[in-house]
């Protein structure tokens, strides 16, 4: 039997509750309009009243293999520990002193000279966790020690009143994303385009027809179904619209690339989209993690990751990009020495890319911990900065969150400046 | 301010007042949605309320048998509803709590299908040393998720399945995980599916001392060095007493579980002396000399047969039944009862589900409750009557991918709390979606394409073709539904094919024809079918 998953996935769940009830019903409010009025009443019913930068959350599932993408140069021990898969000095760039970027990553290159683009490196959880699944459940959790179960995500489109599904979007499945999870109302879906009611057209009307067979309903039972007939119509006023990305910008035909196309796509509608988490998986390099040349594993899919993202960030344009911060985590990074079979097994310290326009890119944030034996954790890069204060030091500087307590309980924001203030 | 204290707070605010199920307390403070579904200790209970008028009671039957059938099982089937009409409610109720004397041979069949997903943990690593299985292996738990939903379908064992679900979330494995790749199955088998219907004192004992929850929680790493205290919080947390422990609780737990491990060559469970930490232990109102190393074991167990019988336990699990089979806000004269029942029989299951579901609060919830997306996908297929695939896999795992889509996963949920059982926890727009478009896949036979289902539907269905349209809609919805649409309702669902209740059916028009199961899929995804 073939498995409908991948050992490394995770299964996550949905659970959505609405912040706050609206005035009325939804499915009652558009009593009597049918058809196109009826899309036109629902698409343009969103609140564009957030202003802060669009957080982009990009989980790279599977862990993370930093060290391969922002490679310690400076430090021999990285060298030492890696014979056959470490990326020789004469190959980086992005020219710094100590650290040097995969040469994969040069679609990026632009943006990293340009001040678009950083890294932090020694970033990762508070505890070392190496099983994929407690190590995940706890990234997007993000409070340990706690009794909170929602995801963090969630907990900021929440703490920015988050009171409509696009302003929350998980984009690439249809499946409830974890960080998400929780009471503020999000969206999950594989595309834009494929957010449609089976059947539902001009001859057989099952979305308007549902609407008003919710009229009347339980109050709760009307407010769900009058947020999911107003997102059929936004998708099917975004799909009818069309959708060619800006400024040439080619997303290659992955996965990836078509969530952050449709990502763009609403961020340019100005609908009011908080925050959007797309993954790219596959990260989990046990053997021939391979050297920096094409046609090798890690090197291929650098090279994709980089052409969506830079993509993303072509498409966007300067303007667009000032609107969005864009961060990469992972559950854990990878052990420092290579194992006999060419790869790397689970590990604990890692490197968080950060794209947008209030970055003050074009260098690697943090405090290196160092490599010799005695600087790791149990064979791990140590963790010098807690990837929450990162995020934490973005959400006040980009998306106005004022008060992380309910967001991250318990951590303070990083002052590591990699970001403007707005 | 934390999640459970917005919740308290939440209380506070709504003070006595209360709406039933679906249309429940919904104020402007956030509902806490996983705390508050597997807490009951922060879920007030609140006194039985008067049904408000635009409720949701109205939209449901008030027949007492299809409001049993619609809590205690996975949903009305065509079948199960001709058979309760035939026992009566009592006689159905003690059948089904007596599920070792009713045949199974649909679903035994089925799960022949699904050799490994029954598996013993002895049996996994027999055939891994056979060579017939992976080291690691993933299928037995892939098999064993993808049995979940055939069960809920197609099980006349449907109270033991549901309670098998419940007990399931209650102590919550994760499945699949890469770390009980050789033990899930066999928790599914010799914990939960054994104790699902025994006493809770047995079923907690169970878990405590197997590797599926050792490992996903952690203790097999816990040794008197270095106890670990994940499972001594959840312990006290969510399987036993609730909210209102000490951190010092957790650690005099933690201490006393030290030991209770699993043997790294067989995957058995193995009570290690050596890494038990003795000395005087106090948890709560239990203490135990714990003298001895050798002694650990028969300790601990005291500790989860002290847990099991505590009041605050037992109003804990009488809370979470009530949440499940009664309503999201669990009348408190219930509770009360049965916590009565559950201590009176020494934790006993089955006293407490008669006196569940044979109680006035009971009767008086219909319309309380709304369905998970687990529980709507198995009430879709099971209302249609549509048999199961004569051969194959491939549409168990559809069933599973379904599921998957509109958020439940069967028994995958991540964190040990278990899936929430409260609607405010499914309120979400693309669940919803997910569920209409499989009850128009699966009620046209789109995906899966292979239920036996009748050759024409409406014939099927409702037999003879009704004079008018309105006729036709009256007749699919008590099919259906067990009832018929109000006015407005019916209206609308004429308009759908561009005519009115009383516009006359002609042989050939796309109503009865090819647009057929659309009327079907519409009335599966009205609010009265979203409500159990």
């Amino acid at each position: 039997m073939t498995t409908v998953n991948c050992g490394c996935d995770e299964q996550r769940r949905v659970t959505v509750s609405r912040r706050r009830l609206l005035a009325a019903g939804a499915a009652g409010a558009f009593a009597g309009l049918a058809g196109s009025q009826l899309d036109t009443q629902l698409a343009f019913a969103a609140d564009p009243a957030y202003s802060g930068d669009v957080l982009v959350l990009l989980s790279l599932r599977g862990g993370f293999d930093g060290l391969s993408a922002v490679v310690p140069a400076g430090d021999p021990a990285y060298y030492a520990a890696r014979p056959t898969i470490a990326v020789p000095k004469a190959q980086l760039i992005g020219g710094g002193t100590f650290f040097g970027l995969h040469p994969a990553l040069a679609p990026l290159l632009p943006y990293w000279t340009s001040g678009k683009l950083a890294a932090v490196h020694a970033v990762g959880q508070p505890a070392p966790n190496r099983s994929h699944f407690a190590a995940m459940e706890e990234l997007e959790r993000a409070a340990p020690g706690t009794s909170l179960r929602t995801g963090w995500l969630n907990r900021m489109a929440g703490s920015l009143g988050a009171d409509d599904p696009f302003d929350a979007v998980a984009m690439g499945t249809a499946r409830p994303a974890r960080v998400l999870d929780g009471p503020a109302p999000y969206l999950g879906l594989t595309s834009i385009d494929a957010f449609t009611l089976t059947g539902d057209d001009a001859v057989k009307p099952v979305a308007a027809t549902m609407a008003a067979l919710y009229q009347g309903a339980p109050p709760a039972l009307a407010r769900t179904a009058g947020q999911l007939t107003g997102a059929l119509a936004r998708a099917k006023a975004l799909r009818s619209a069309g959708y060619t990305p800006a400024n040439g910008a080619a997303y290659p035909s992955t996965e990836l690339g078509a969530a952050l196309r449709d990502v763009a796509r609403l961020i340019k509608t100005g609908a009011g989209l908080m925050t959007a988490t797309v993954d790219s998986g596959d990260w989990d390099m046990h053997e021939n993690l391979g050297p920096a040349q094409p046609g090798r594993r890690m090197h291929d899919q650098l090279a994709q990751l980089a052409a969506a993202l830079a993509a993303f960030a072509t498409d966007l344009g300067p303007d667009g990009l000032n609107r969005v911060t864009l961060v990469t985590i992972s559950e854990f990074g990878r052990r420092v020495a290579q194992n006999g079979s060419g790869g790397l097994d689970h590990g604990y310290g890692n490197a968080m890319f950060v794209l947008g326009g209030g970055v003050r890119g074009g260098r690697v944030y943090g405090s290196w911990p160092g490599l010799t034996a005695a600087q790791l954790r149990d064979g791990d890069l140590a963790v010098t900065t807690d990837y929450r204060a990162v995020i934490g030091e973005i959400l006040r500087a980009r998306c106005r969150v004022g008060d992380l307590a309910p967001v991250f309980p318990g951590v303070t924001a990083s002052s590591l400046g990699l970001v403007a203030t707005r | 301010m934390t999640v459970i204290d917005q919740t308290l707070t939440r209380r506070t605010a709504i003070g006595g007042a209360v709406a039933a199920g679906a249309a429940a307390a919904l104020t402007t403070a956030t509902p806490a949605h996983a705390a508050s579904a597997t807490d009951p200790q922060i879920h007030a209970a609140v006194e039985p309320a008067v049904v408000l008028d635009a409720g949701p009671a109205g939209l449901l039957s008030a027949d007492p048998l299809l409001h049993l059938l619609r809590r205690a099982t996975f949903g009305p089937s065509p079948a199960s509803i001709a058979e309760i009409r035939r026992l009566g409610a009592t006689a159905w109720l003690d059948r089904q709590l007596n599920p070792a004397a009713i045949g199974d041979p649909v679903v035994d069949g089925l799960l022949a299908r699904l050799p490994l997903s029954g598996l013993s943990i002895g049996e996994i690593h027999a055939k891994v040393a056979a060579g017939q299985l992976r080291q690691f292996a993933w299928e037995p738990m892939w098999q064993l998720s993808f049995a979940a939903p055939i069960r809920a379908i197609w099980t006349e064992r449907q109270l033991y399945e549901v309670m098998v679900d419940f007990w399931s979330n209650h102590l919550n494995v994760t499945c699949p995980a890469g770390d009980v790749w050789d033990s899930r199955t066999d928790y599914d088998r010799n914990v939960i599916r054994k104790h699902a219907l025994g006493t809770y004192a047995n079923l907690l004992k169970a878990s405590a001392r197997h590797p599926a929850m050792l490992t996903y929680l952690d203790n097999r790493y816990s040794t008197r060095l270095s106890p670990n205290e994940n499972y001594g919080r959840e312990l006290l947390e969510l399987h036993t007493v609730g909210m209102g422990y000490t951190e010092r609780d957790v650690k005099e737990a933690a201490r006393l579980l030290t030991g209770l491990t699993v043997d790294r060559t067989t995957g058995a469970y193995r009570y290690d002396a050596a890494n038990h930490a003795v000395g005087p232990v106090q948890v709560l109102d239990f203490t135990h000399a714990n003298a001895t190393t050798t002694g650990g074991e028969a300790a601990a167990l005291a500790l989860f047969d002290h847990l099991a019988l505590h009041p605050a336990t037992a109003r804990r699990i009488a809370t979470k039944l009530c949440v499940r089979f009664v309503a999201d806000e669990p009348p408190a004269t219930l509770v009360t009862k049965l916590v009565k029942v559950y201590l009176d029989n020494r934790s006993a299951i089955v006293p407490v589900l008669r006196a569940l579901f044979t109680s006035p609060e009971f009767a008086a919830s219909i319309g309380a409750k709304t369905r998970t997306p687990l529980e709507d996908l198995a009430a879709t297929v099971r209302i249609l009557g549509y048999g199961p695939p004569p051969s194959g896999t491939k549409t168990f795992e559809s069933f599973y991918v379904m599921a998957r889509n509109a958020g439940q996963a069967p028994l995958a949920w991540g964190p040990p709390n278990g899936y929430p059982d409260v609607a405010t926890a499914w309120a979400s727009p693309s669940g919803l979606l997910a569920r209409w478009n499989s009850h128009l896949s699966i009620a046209a036979g789109y995906w899966p394409a292979d239920l036996v289902k009748p050759a024409n539907l409406l014939t099927g269905m409702i037999g003879a073709t009704p004079a008018t349209y309105g006729a036709l809609i009256d007749a699919t919805a008590t099919r259906l539904l067990g009832t018929t649409l109000d006015e407005g309702q019916r209206a609308a669902l004429a308009a759908f094919y561009g005519k009115t209740p009383a516009s006359l059916l002609k042989y050939n028009d796309p109503a009865v024809g090819w647009m057929y199961p659309y009327l079907m899929a519409m009335l599966l995804n009205s609010p009265t079918f979203a409500l159990r």
